[in-house]
């Protein structure tokens, strides 16, 4: 009875969801279409927007800077999601372990770099990563060296990676953690009868029957990290020579800086056309699945 | 036998508990180091030797923070974005929610799926055409301009959908009959059961519009609507930086979501892993 009724149609729903469909289309979804209307002018955000068709698309694919920028976010986010993947998972089965006293307390302050404001811990990062900064001192400690963090364009986007996993590990983490809650003790303990290590069980339990969080982990971090924007913002602010300009600080200074508006429209296109790659690609992994 | 298995045992935890220490150590040292920083003079912080602790204890860096310049500017223009981006956040993610979850109507499913598409467009996806919009709505440099888009999130509609998905029919079919329309069954019904969905929603988007660098970066020009996250990367000195003065802004930046977790890591534990079904 009571389900036949909520089932019935009631127009009462649409008053419910008005102000979210208000908000969310005019503030979302209309500046995504208009992503791909502006992308086709030339306009500086003060005189007249000038009519130029795919030229914009054009010359971003002869553009060195976007080109290397694309890739080079592409290259940071995959890096940065395996690395996280790898931390997380082992931070999760460090804190997970039942022999652990006090393991929601070390949760907890694995959880801490999630919690900060992250241009303001990025203050304190690009502090540590100067010449004479504490990294340097340990450095030199230890390997009687110096590593210039933010002065080479060949390590920069590296200093920046060990920024987002250090930002980012305890997040997903907790996911796993989740995850680890989720399989039933039975399997370990009948499989520690029969005599399987640690590390069988790891590879034969633990890891298969973990691969939705696994997933899940893949695409909320991949997402997550393609849009970095604090982090090189304010370390680096994508130098030197470009070597740490993400996507999204490249479509910031292209707009707000050089107020190339139509071009950085065109870069933004480019952006949804890498996450509606990246949701394919989901999708398909998840049909493998089900297969 | 049973003797080395109990040492190897003990071994192995003592192992454990080591390598749990020392990573936590390395976890929490960037924190800690803003706050050792925050209390040192401008010539200690990259001083050579690195010195840990300070060797004069600077309080004047916080005094000098929020006196000098328009720090404390920031902090209420941070407040009051939080506020007004949160309430309203929660106002349209339960409506939402609720009229998705207990109603039947042409096109929900459509509308629901509209919605939850925008998961993968985070703001800093759209920065310049919403830019552009706002320019044209007259709402760059105004606090509307930086709340309105700060305070959608398509995981809140999600959450709040299925928190009331699991509320039984009955409860709304009863006030039904009492005659009780249908807003007044949400609010006396609906939303005095979902307390623990909200605050989880509160704490959640709360992060999010505080930490939020890149809208109130694009959308604000001038330093009066500088929010805290802003005003700390744009932050330098006439001549030179005063780290010290950067590093308490961050450490105050930060001190209010610390607090909150202290006091609420569990909904920060569970809104983390309740965000993980998103996918």
């Amino acid at each position: 009875m009571a389900t036949s009724r909520a089932k019935k149609i009631n127009n009462a729903g649409y008053w419910f969801i008005l102000p979210a469909l208000i908000l969310f289309t005019f503030f979302l979804i209309i500046p995504m279409f208009n992503a791909f209307r502006l992308s086709l002018f030339k306009w500086d955000l003060l005189g007249a927007k000038i009519w130029v068709g795919i030229k914009n698309f054009r010359n971003l694919l002869q553009d060195e800077d976007f080109i290397n920028s694309w890739g080079r976010t592409l290259y940071y986010t995959f890096l940065s999601a395996a690395i996280l993947i790898v931390f997380s998972f082992i931070f999760a089965l460090l804190l997970d372990s039942r022999k652990l006293k006090a393991r929601n307390l070390f949760q907890a302050i694995y959880f801490i770099p999630v919690v900060l404001v992250t241009p303001a811990i990025a203050v304190v990062w690009k502090l540590m990563f100067q010449t004479t900064g504490i990294l340097n001192a340990v450095v030199s400690l230890l390997f009687n060296t110096s590593i210039p963090w933010l002065d080479s364009d060949r390590i920069a986007l590296y200093s920046i990676i060990m920024v987002q996993v250090w930002v980012s590990v305890g997040y997903y983490m907790v996911m796993f953690i989740a995850g680890l809650q989720n399989i039933p003790d039975e399997l370990h303990e009948s499989a520690m009868i029969d005599g399987a290590s640690w590390f069988r069980r790891l590879f034969a339990i633990t890891i298969p029957l973990l691969q939705p969080t696994i997933i899940l982990v893949l695409v909320t971090c991949i997402i997550f990290v393609f849009g970095q924007f604090p982090i090189p913002y304010v370390i680096s602010q994508g130098g030197p020579n470009y070597s740490t300009e993400l996507l999204t600080l490249f479509i910031y200074k292209n707009a707000f800086k050089f107020l190339k508006v139509g071009y950085s429209s065109a870069v933004t296109v480019f952006y949804f056309l890498t996450m509606l790659l990246f949701s394919i690609i989901q999708i398909r992994i998840f049909q493998d699945r089900e297969a | 036998m049973a003797v080395s298995g109990r040492t190897k045992q003990t071994l192995s935890l003592i192992v454990h508990y080591l390598a749990v220490m020392l990573c936590g150590l390395i976890i929490l040292f960037p924190f800690i180091w803003m706050v050792l920083g925050s209390f040192k003079y401008n010539k200690d912080i990259l001083d050579i030797p690195v010195k840990l602790l300070p060797p004069q204890w600077n309080f004047g860096s916080y005094r000098s923070a929020f006196a000098s310049g328009p720090f404390a500017r920031y902090y209420l223009n941070s407040i009051i974005v939080l506020v007004a981006a949160v309430g309203l956040n929660i106002i349209i993610c339960a409506t939402a929610g609720y009229g998705f979850a207990k109603f039947r109507f042409k096109g929900r499913d459509l509308f629901f799926t509209v919605v939850l598409s925008t998961l993968m467009v985070p703001i800093h996806a759209v920065i310049v055409p919403l830019f552009v919009l706002m320019k044209q709505i007259g709402l760059v440099n105004t606090y509307l301009g930086i709340i309105l888009p700060l305070s959608l999130s398509a995981f809140g509609v999600f959450l709040m959908r299925q928190f009331f998905y699991a509320v039984p029919n009955e409860l709304m079919e009863a006030a039904r009959i009492d005659g009780a329309g249908e807003f007044r069954i949400f609010r006396m019904v609906g939303m005095p059961l979902a307390r623990v969905a909200v605050v989880s929603l509160i704490i959640f988007h709360s992060q999010y519009v505080w930490k939020n660098l890149i809208w109130p970066l694009v959308i604000v020009s001038g330093t009066d609507l500088r929010t805290l996250p802003v005003g700390i990367s744009l932050f330098s000195g006439v001549f030179f930086t005063p780290y010290p003065d950067q590093l308490a802004m961050s450490v105050s930046a930060c001190v209010p979501l610390v607090i909150l977790y202290v006091f609420f890591s569990k909904y920060f534990i569970r809104g983390t892993a309740l965000a993980g079904i998103k996918g």
